[in-house]
């Protein structure tokens, strides 16, 4: 089952509506809701990451019995060094970002610990991917 | 593990509604459908806020309680009386004369529940420091932790595990008949009844069905708006009044503990209090995602304005809030003209109720689970996706339920059929899918046999 969000970016008041949805969702199934959670916190993190750095981007969700698959693709300024964005506490925010409560590093390496497997890929001035994937 | 304990107060009476569907639209957990003419509660998704009552026009719901009549007898009876009971009398009716009034009401003997406050205080200082997730939620609202159950279960680890003010002082009141070894006092009574005498419906569930417990230290519940009408009559019909209060017998602001604000000043750290089952809600659904952070303890109270707002409570909330607060100040003055002491005898068997003050793990509800197979539920989500774009989508509720989603759900769940819907039904009348007879039939099926006869030559 595949559902679509679109991730506006630059829009801090809307943001966390798909990771929200999507838990919404989870919540219908026999899952412990602990991993929902997970889910949860994982999606928001990358959602939150082409709010706080990208221009739009998509969030496609695939769920099936054994777990949960997502793509996250946005056209943005991309990542120079990805090594360097694994890192906790790196960050590339803004001032204003950072104000808000954001750019605090742990957005990449939150994502990592909380799920399966995780591909990062990104041309630098065109935009990024994050494939996530949550084994139920 | 599963809770699957589905007892609720809130109840309908079939031969009250008249199926005006109110009840469905404002139930935050959409749990209440029309069927046959009549609204009706979907057992696993209630949590006993009481929302449907406060708006049924027909007083066709109400909330189920023990009743007066149900006191054993030959038992010395207990009232507990939480403070905001007394904040439904008008102020020239003092504190001891509106408790004394409830025991002439037809009990031994009256207890204000918010004494315990005292002990919950510093039992709450205790908890913080022994366990460390944050943040917590207080377990003092039972509507609260049954919709943290039904729609957050990944949040039922945080709430705190500690009994209820009015459970601890039924605790005290069967404690203090006893000698520290056990043995009975020589002038106990024999057997002892302690009523509850409740302001909400969840609160009569917490009694009957508690989370997280066998059995509740309650033996049974009466609506406070029964107690409030006798109480009253009473009191109207005495002429003296009666010596005040001289002494603070608990300490000032534990008579506020019930509403919103005064618990969350317990708590170590940063905290907030939050009333109103859409406030909570709002909140909740933040919290599930991650989004709050640095926040030590929540204090939720379904009601607006917390207990003062209680289904079951006669008088206006907010001069209820006023009374208690006047009477904070009353017990502060009566307590600095005592060098700032307070005579609290629940206080003494501090450490025998610290004891028995924990319960059991509170685990989630099944009310939004499609199916227990992963497989199964994810068909059953792609046919909820695919009958939502037949549904009109702004949920008219002429189907019975509350949403089209809702019927979209219950349709794959087996308990409606997709012509239920109006807009379905005229498609496929046009298409002599559905006869005219066939939707007639269906109308009456949700809305009862006889709601079309007004239109009949």
């Amino acid at each position: 089952m595949r559902i679509e969000y679109h991730i506006e970016g630059g829009d801090f008041s809307a943001a966390g509506g798909a990771s929200s949805a999507v838990r919404k969702t989870l919540k219908q199934f026999n899952i412990a809701p602990l991993l929902v959670r997970r889910i949860a916190v994982v999606l928001y993190e990358a959602e939150m990451n082409v709010v706080a750095h990208a221009y739009h981007g998509t969030m496609t969700v695939d769920i099936r019995p054994t777990g949960i698959y997502v793509v996250i693709e946005d056209s943005g300024p991309g990542i120079e060094d990805i090594d360097k964005a694994m890192q906790e506490g790196f960050s590339t925010a803004t001032d204003e970002v950072r104000q808000m409560g954001f750019g605090a590093g742990m957005g990449l390496p939150n994502i990592r610990k909380n799920c399966d497997e995780m591909t990062l890929t990104s041309t630098p001035g065109v935009g990024t991917r994050l494939e996530i994937q949550v084994n139920f | 593990m599963k809770d699957r304990n589905y007892t609720h107060s809130i109840q309908i009476d079939s031969n009250k509604c008249i199926g005006c569907s109110r009840c469905m639209r404002v139930c935050s957990t959409k749990a209440i459908r029309i069927v046959d003419g009549h609204a009706r509660i979907q057992p696993e998704r209630c949590v006993d806020c009481g929302e449907c009552f406060r708006a049924c026009p027909q007083r066709a719901i109400y909330a189920k309680d023990d009743g007066l009549t149900s006191l054993p007898p030959g038992h010395h009876t207990i009232a507990l009386v939480p403070s905001v009971f007394i904040g439904q009398f008008p102020p020239g009716y003092s504190a001891t004369q509106v408790l004394d009034a409830v025991r002439q009401v037809g009990f031994d003997e009256v207890f204000e529940v918010e004494h315990a406050v005292d002990f919950m205080k510093r039992a709450y200082s205790a908890y913080a420091e022994s366990h460390l997730t944050r943040p917590l939620i207080s377990s003092y609202c039972p509507a609260v932790v049954r919709l943290i159950q039904v729609q957050y279960p990944a949040l039922t680890g945080q709430i705190m595990r500690l009994k209820a003010p009015h459970d601890i002082a039924s605790l005290f009141l069967r404690k203090s008949r006893e000698r520290r070894n056990g043995a009975p006092e020589d002038d106990a009574p024999e057997k002892i009844s302690i009523y509850y005498i409740t302001p909400c419906a969840a609160k009569s569930v917490a009694a009957s069905a508690p989370v997280g417990e066998e059995k509740s230290f309650i033996d049974g519940t009466i609506n406070m708006t029964t107690v409030f009408n006798l109480a009253l009559k009473i009191l109207r019909g005495q002429k003296e009044t009666m010596d005040r209060k001289s002494v603070a017998d608990m300490s000032p602001d534990s008579v506020c503990w019930s509403l919103s604000g005064t618990e969350k000043k317990y708590f170590p750290g940063r905290s907030l209090a939050i009333d109103g089952m859409d406030n909570v809600i709002e909140f909740l659904e933040k919290l599930e995602l991650g989004q709050i952070t640095g926040i030590d303890f929540l204090e939720m109270r379904a009601c607006d304005q917390g207990c003062a707002g209680g289904i079951l409570c006669p008088g206006n909330r907010f001069l209820t809030v006023e009374r208690l607060e006047k009477r904070r100040e009353r017990l502060r003055m009566l307590k600095e003209e005592h060098r700032g002491t307070v005579e609290n005898s629940l206080l003494e068997r501090e450490e025998e109720l610290h004891a028995h003050s924990g319960v059991g793990p509170v685990y989630p509800r099944d009310g939004l689970l499609l199916d227990e197979d992963m497989a199964k539920a994810l068909l059953k989500l792609q046919r909820i996706d695919r009958l939502l774009t037949y549904l009109p989508g702004f949920d008219c509720g002429a189907c019975g339920a509350p949403e089209c989603r809702c019927l979209a759900e219950d349709i794959v769940k087996g308990k409606a059929t997709i012509s239920h819907c109006v807009f379905v039904q005229r498609v496929m009348e046009k298409n002599y899918k559905l006869s005219p007879e066939q939707s007639f039939a269906v109308i009456e099926k949700v809305w009862g046999k006889n709601r079309l006869d007004k239109y009949r030559e």
